[in-house]
């Protein structure tokens, strides 16, 4: 069994734990300097900063292995790290052991008789979707960040993306993982070549944000590349037009592939960026919506879904052209959070969700909160899922528009829970949202969260203090021997 | 009152005295607690007939939790009870050309709670998953009473740890599920269904079933293979065949029954067959499931669909879950068990091999699906004294 937690382990590891490490990994592999950790002290979400006790890298399997039985033979504290993509401040090393996985990029194989692939979790998703393509296959998780972002990093967010309206999320593609335990066991969750029996361990793994452990390898499914794709861009004048027009569409039982919106200043923030796609600068709100599957009657279903933007107010709904035309309308899209960094240094991120016949008036409120605060609300979201993303830029050093934004977050998370919907739709809870968790769950569910991870992570070492706040895993209820795992 | 039924102990509770909100299911798992008994969770009782083992003392009927809570309509979401029969939710869902589409074999009189609380699913898994995959949020009491509400209302949701997916297939183990938030789907324009008459080996024409699904762009909403004497009992030619129901607009339908029919000789059949395949077994049959990578189904399917022919039973397969599911008529009696274990003891996979119901003499003989160390643990922390369902799907260790 793991020894104790060492109680004060500070900022001062001990020499002894970066020796014992470099000699699993090689001594160019752990970085301890602070200004090699600086590089390290922020995920995709700007405005924390977190600097790592030191941090690690291992390049095998082997080598991860040995680096986590190391750390819990030690009692050492440690955070998971695919790419620093993430959104919510869940990949911050404050004070602890980083340790980064993105050097196993291994695919280890892709059978495209049974569209799967098994994947090392450093994998970039978007190089496992091109390694799969001349098999006419593709991995459909698609985050915006998708070519850094790890396969390992989206199990633990269950991340999702815009294609994942029709698709699924995360959680939908993985058949199989192989976690390594934070106590250095290794098991096998899920079943990759048959059906899972029992209880669903790998549906409670994926999403838990590197607290219940290190997916070494991963086994998903892949789906066929459709055989035709319509991509439509239509512009409104209106937010609440445009919003009008995702409820008429979902409505219809038509399920795009996805459907994006962008409101003005957005729109803006792309076209003066190098990410520019041609968006009408002077559309109050557009909408990006995909059409995909066999190309018969799909010529209707996109025909129909113009009808309803025109029939919201539309201005004008205008079609891809050729493949080059439809990157580039994607580009703006996908880049859109990039091109807020001309804004402001700073960007606040939400990731709310709210029931999609609801997004006229939770629009509306958000817009009106901003107004409040004096705060500009940049607009760019899944709306066919209801997922927004609200972001606010600012800058951090101004104490006054910091406080000014904070409120704002608050404000709008409380009018998207009111509207019966929940704080993150895909870039978990990590560090930013924890204090909103409290709004949303209960003091038994929070506790029953926190306990299903000491059956993980019987000592909390991995990822600590994220998802759950601290305060929420109490002895959950009485009888507390029954939460340790048995030796 | 409640039928006896193998396995299960009588119970003799008035519908007055049962619980109608999670709380008082909570105030009953707590009395169960501090008096040191167990419950067996019971909702329409149309599962109990799995055959599991189960050594409670007394019934926890949840069948007064029964009722849509709220149904979102325009977001494709609806909140229900936990013991109202799938057959209302179709009803309701149906008048706004919206459906559930889980539609598990079995009776429509079974509970959502049932079906999410086993992981029950049918031929419409192929295109829309399993219960894992359209559960959206749940409610449940835990073993030690306290009401846990895991996920939300909304179809897409990351916040905290999933504890939704856990109930899922826990078979209460974990806790009594009291409201569940499911995904709904439009039901397509056009619903057709086709049989293709499997000719030549039926390995090969598995094969070659499951290449086209994997290749076409034509996904089907569902596609399953049917022994002959499956076809016969669905009133089809008495052959091998692969039902294929095909949803959308008329020219996609049009567009893909001309693709499917490049497999074989087709035979249009009422949608209605879905209906007769999913509540055409007997209660208290032995159903076996086998799982395989879906390229290497054609052998499981050849030896399966042979020994379950010779014992009188049938066999169809979810191609794109790589899944045959056995079904073997029981009758009751020693002798009846021994053949039935002889039956099922022939019947193996490479990929899984998943007991669904069974005899219930005949469940001693199967290992546990939950007494892996991580699993055991698991439940010893949402029910440390084991008071839901024990036994039911592994002893306390």
């Amino acid at each position: 069994m793991t020894a104790p937690p060492v109680p004060a382990l500070g900022g001062s590891h001990d020499e002894g734990l970066a020796r014992a490490l470099a000699a699993i990994v090689g001594e160019r592999r752990v970085l301890e300097r602070p200004g090699e950790l600086r590089a390290y002290e922020s995920d995709g979400l700007p405005g924390y900063q977190r600097r790592p006790s030191l941090a690690v890298f291992p390049g095998t399997r082997e080598e991860t292995v040995a680096v986590v039985r190391l750390l819990a033979e030690r009692g050492v504290r440690y955070v998971p790290r695919g790419a620093g993509t993430g959104l919510s401040g869940g990949a911050l090393a404050d004070d602890v052991v980083l340790l980064g996985l993105h050097r196993l990029t291994r695919i280890i194989s892709i059978d495209a008789d049974n569209a799967r692939a098994v994947v090392e979790p450093g994998v970039v998703n978007s190089t496992l979707s091109r390694a799969t393509a001349p098999f006419g296959l593709q991995y459909a998780p698609d985050p915006s960040s998708q070519t850094a972002c790890t396969i390992g990093g989206n199990v633990a967010e269950n991340a999702g993306g815009p294609h994942c309206l029709k698709y699924g999320v995360t959680l939908n593609h993985v058949l199989a993982v192989t976690a390594l335990l934070p106590s250095g066991e290794i098991v096998e969750l899920g079943n990759a070549a048959g059906e899972a029996e029992g209880y669903d361990l790998l549906g409670a793994f994926i999403g838990s944000e590197g607290c219940f452990g290190i997916a070494l390898d991963v086994t998903v499914r892949l789906v066929r590349t459709p055989q035709a794709v319509h991509t439509l861009l239509a512009d409104f004048s209106s937010v609440t037009a445009a919003a009008e027009a995702v409820s008429a569409i979902i409505a219809s039982g038509i399920v795009p592939a996805a459907l994006e919106m962008m409101d003005a200043a957005t729109i803006q923030a792309v076209e003066a960026s190098i990410y520019a796609a041609g968006y009408p600068t002077d559309a109050a709100a557009i909408l990006l919506i995909e059409i995909d599957g066999a190309a018969a009657g799909l010529g209707e279903d996109a025909a129909r879904v113009a009808r309803f933007c025109t029939e919201a107010g539309a201005r004008a709904v205008r079609a891809a052209t050729d493949p080059a035309d439809r990157a580039r309308l994607w580009q703006g899209r996908k880049k859109a959070f990039g091109a807020m960094g001309r804004l402001a240094p700073h960007l606040a991120i939400q990731d709310a969700v709210v029931p999609r016949t609801r997004l006229p008036q939770v629009l509306a409120e958000i817009a009106a909160i901003g107004r409040k605060h004096g705060v500009q609300v940049c607009n760019v979201f899944h709306a066919g899922d209801g997922n927004l993303h609200p972001n606010l830029p600012y800058d951090g050093s101004d104490p006054v528009q910091s406080a000014h934004v904070h409120h704002a977050m608050k404000e709008i998370m409380q009018a998207c829970i009111d509207a019966g919907g929940t704080i993150t739709g895909e870039h978990g809870i990590g560090l930013d949202k924890l204090p909103y968790m409290e709004r949303l769950f209960s003091d038994e569910t929070l506790g029953a969260m926190c306990a299903l991870r000491t059956v993980f992570d019987p000592d909390r070492r991995s990822n600590p203090g994220k998802v759950v706040p601290v305060h929420s895993c109490r002895e959950w209820h009485g009888a507390p021997s029954a939460r340790r795992r048995s030796a | 009152m409640a039928r006896r039924t193998v396995g299960a102990p009588a119970f003799g509770v008035t519908v007055a005295s049962l619980p109608d909100s999670a709380e008082a299911v909570a105030a009953r798992v707590r009395d169960a607690r501090a008096n040191r008994a167990s419950l067996r969770i019971t909702g329409a009782r149309q599962w109990l007939d799995a055959g599991r083992p189960c050594d409670a003392v007394d019934e926890l009927s949840l069948a007064a939790l029964r009722g849509v809570t709220e149904y979102e309509r325009g977001d494709f979401t609806i909140t229900v009870r936990a013991a109202t029969p799938l057959a209302e939710i179709d009803a309701v869902t149906a008048r706004e050309g919206q459906w559930l589409a889980l539609q598990p074999f079995g009776s429509t009189d079974g509970t959502i709670g049932a079906t999410i609380a086993t992981a029950s699913w049918g031929p419409l898994a192929s295109a829309y998953g399993t219960p894992r995959d359209q559960l959206l949020g749940c409610e449940v009491v835990t073993g030690v009473g306290e009401v846990v509400r895991a996920g939300g209302r909304v179809v897409k949701n990351v916040a905290g740890f999933d504890l939704s997916r856990l109930m899922t297939g826990a078979w209460g183990t974990l806790g009594a599920i009291t409201e569940v938030t499911m995904r709904l789907r439009a039901r397509p324009e056009v619903d057709r269904t086709l049989a293709i008459v499997a000719e030549g080996g039926a390995d090969a024409f598995c094969a070659a079933a499951w290449r086209w699904l994997r290749a076409s762009p034509y996904a089907p909403l569902a596609a399953e293979l049917c022994t002959a004497s499956l076809a016969t009992r669905l009133g089809l030619e008495g052959r091998t065949l692969l039902l294929v129901r095909l949803g959308g607009n008329e020219a996609f339908v049009r567009a893909a029954e001309e693709s499917v029919a490049t497999l074989g000789t087709t035979l249009n059949v009422e949608t209605d067959v879905w209906t007769r395949l999913r509540t055409l077994e007997p209660r208290g049959s032995a159903v076996i499931r086998l799982g395989a990578l879906p390229s290497e189904l054609g052998s499981v399917w050849s030896a399966a669909s042979t020994v379950v022919e010779r014992g009188g039973g049938w066999a169809h397969a979810t191609l794109e879950r790589g899944v045959v599911r056995c079904v073997v008529p029981t009758s009751d009696g020693a002798e009846a068990s021994e053949r039935v274990r002889g039956i099922i003891d022939q019947l193996d996979a490479p990929g899984s091999r998943i007991v669904e119901r069974l005899p219930a003499p005949l469940w001693a003989s199967i290992a546990s699906s939950a007494g892996d160390p991580l699993s055991s643990a698991v439940r010893r922390t949402f029910d440390p004294d084991g008071v839901l369902n024990p036994g039911i799907l592994a002893p306390l260790s």
